[in-house]
């Protein structure tokens, strides 16, 4: 199966380089979205809200960190159906379903070059960060790896629901579009949550963003596993919960592509 | 090998989520494949011959599993290929001839490496298998060009060649020589015959070219509306098409009513005239079960008609394909 999803991913690495120019432009876009949270710190005085456990923080520290990590969501929610979507319509999708492997593996498989890119670009923004003021010094590395992983897991079944509809009526669902756009209100991407009105403050708790973004923050300033237990712990029931039931709906949506005959059409 | 056995198929005759939130779930559907039994032997090569529409693609679709049935049996040497779907597959090599089922910004051996890869297939022996496939349809050459420089024959071509990668016992053919220059197609024929005598691979193939459906196949289900109207070796086939014996029967004078009563004439499925009025030369299909040629060249007679001439016309690839199709045949 490793092999297999290899072959998926060093396809889509080869396909992604064929692309030259719109590969090299999504790096720059990268240094200018930094530079940009950079300017806009500047009007932002340092406050506690910026920081974990009431340590004051730089806007630009809260943001740069917050906007990387987006990223991450972004992929996984996009990734799933957006690849199934390609597929469906170069007319690819029949064509790798006829080899003898599962549905589930193909469709998980065909985001994994997303995911990854998606790390890479985090990876990228944080350095860039680092160059301008970005403390790194203090990252507890274990847990920053922990919550980007969860940031991805917790949400990808979302983006999986959204690749069962695509299969089943050949048009993405509004869900991703939805949550991407919610989290940059209730995720606390540009704003600490803290200063929501509570009833706004329930809502996104139910975002799986809410607690990445609280772990990663966390773990960039140094805190310990078992101090970022509850957002650990809310991210991994989110993920148990959510991935049988997204599996489940992408292989019904599957059976039900294959009884009307609509695997190949688009 | 292969057995179909009573299946059916419908396909909803509207799509969509809105159309499928109206009517909750429950749309109507039309029939494509109707109460369809036939079987392939091993080391068979078997033809799906019919008109478009006919069935032909939906039945490949259904032995790979891409399309399911609504009821029926579909068994691929011994699996259930509805319950086993992915263990169906991986004895199946299938070319559906979709030039869209390739990555047209990857060379043709990134394109095959990639299904290698899906098939299973080692790396230790997988650079050998693609070298052997497209030295199978001659593109050893153009491996390392981008898909989408290819023709659209080359393009054809390459899906064989993916349907080989794996060394499969069956092979599905979606009109494997559409598109493809003469002497290209004539390979290709030739390399299917020898995957089947040489290799032993079972291999179905789908075409509306009559002439290849009879030199090719060992044995051919006729399909009309999903149905198999006939199946049998060619030359049954062409006897059982053939039903019509047509004659071109030059006469020293005709007219209107002397027609009207030739056509009245039990056995004579068709007459036509051509000529000036007067003498002229008459083509006649004559169905050789009710009536003979003396029967008919008394029945002339009879009517007053003197035969100067008289001999058979070989009946047209067209008309067989037709009194085949249309069901004027006898199901077999």
């Amino acid at each position: 199966m490793l092999d297999k999803l290899r072959t998926l991913f060093v396809r889509d690495v080869r396909i992604s380089l064929t692309y030259r120019y719109s590969f090299v432009l999504s790096w720059i876009a990268i240094p200018i979205s930094v530079v940009s949270l950079w300017f806009v710190s500047k009007l932002v005085p340092p406050s506690p809200h910026f920081g974990v456990n009431g340590m004051e923080a730089t806007y630009f520290e809260f943001a740069v960190v917050n906007v990387a990590f987006l990223t991450l969501q972004t992929a996984a929610l996009q990734s799933f159906d957006n690849s199934l979507r390609d597929a469906q319509m170069f007319g690819t999708l029949e064509s790798l379903l006829a080899t003898p492997n599962r549905e589930e593996l193909i469709v998980l498989g065909s985001a994994l070059w997303a995911l990854t890119l998606a790390v890479i670009q985090v990876c990228w923004y944080l350095a860039i960060g680092a160059l301008f003021g970005l403390h790194l010094g203090h990252v507890n590395v274990a847990a920053l790896l922990l919550f980007a992983l969860f940031a991805i897991l917790a949400t990808a079944p979302i983006g999986i629901l959204s690749a069962s509809f695509v299969m089943a009526f050949k048009q993405g669902a509004p869900t991703s579009f939805f949550i991407n756009g919610a989290a940059t209100l209730v995720g606390g991407v540009l704003f600490p949550v803290a200063v929501l009105p509570h009833w706004l403050q329930v809502v996104s708790w139910w975002f799986p963003i809410a607690h990445a973004l609280g772990g990663v923050r966390g773990a960039m300033h140094g805190a310990s596993l078992a101090e970022l237990a509850p957002d650990a712990g809310w991210l991994a029931g989110a993920t148990l919960v959510l991935f049988p039931i997204a599996l489940l709906a992408l292989r019904s949506a599957t059976r039900r592509a294959r009884f009307d005959g609509t695997l190949g059409q688009y | 090998m292969i057995e179909f056995r009573d299946v059916v198929k419908t396909f909803p005759e509207r799509y969509g989520v809105i159309n499928w939130l109206r009517r909750r779930g429950r749309m109507p559907r039309r029939r494509a494949i109707d109460d369809l039994s036939f079987t392939v032997e091993r080391g068979e090569l078997f033809g799906l011959l019919g008109a478009n529409g006919s069935g032909k693609s939906t039945i490949l679709r259904m032995l790979v599993g891409l399309i399911s049935p609504d009821s029926g049996k579909i068994v691929l040497g011994g699996i259930d290929v509805v319950a086993e779907p992915v263990r169906a597959r991986s004895r199946i090599g299938l070319s559906t001839g979709d030039e869209r089922s390739f990555y047209h910004r990857l060379t043709a051996r990134q394109n095959l490496e990639l299904y290698a890869g899906m098939c299973g297939i080692p790396h230790a022996v997988r650079r050998s298998r693609i070298a052997d496939a497209v030295r199978a349809v001659d593109l050893a050459e153009d491996l390392d060009r981008r898909f989408d420089s290819f023709s659209s024959g080359m393009r054809q071509r390459l899906a064989i060649a993916r349907a080989l990668l794996a060394d499969p016992d069956v092979l599905l053919l979606d009109e494997p020589t559409r598109a493809v220059d003469p002497l290209h197609a004539e390979q290709l024929r030739a390399t299917i015959v020898d995957l089947v005598r040489k290799h032993g691979k079972t291999v179905v193939v789908t075409t509306n070219l009559l002439e290849e459906a009879w030199n090719l196949c060992d044995r051919i289900a006729v399909l009309r509306a999903g149905h198999a109207i006939a199946v049998g070796r060619g030359e049954e086939l062409r006897e059982r098409a053939a039903g019509r014996r047509h004659y071109a029967i030059a006469v020293d004078r005709i007219d209107d009513g002397l027609l009207a009563r030739l056509r009245a004439v039990e056995g004579i499925t068709a007459i036509d005239f051509t000529g000036e009025p007067g003498a002229g030369r008459l083509r006649v299909a004559l169905d050789p079960r009710v009536r003979s040629l003396n029967e008919l060249l008394a029945a002339m007679s009879a009517n007053g008609v003197v035969v100067t001439e008289i001999g058979p016309q070989p009946i047209s690839a067209a008309d067989l394909f037709e009194n085949l199709t249309s069901g004027t045949a006898d199901a077999g």
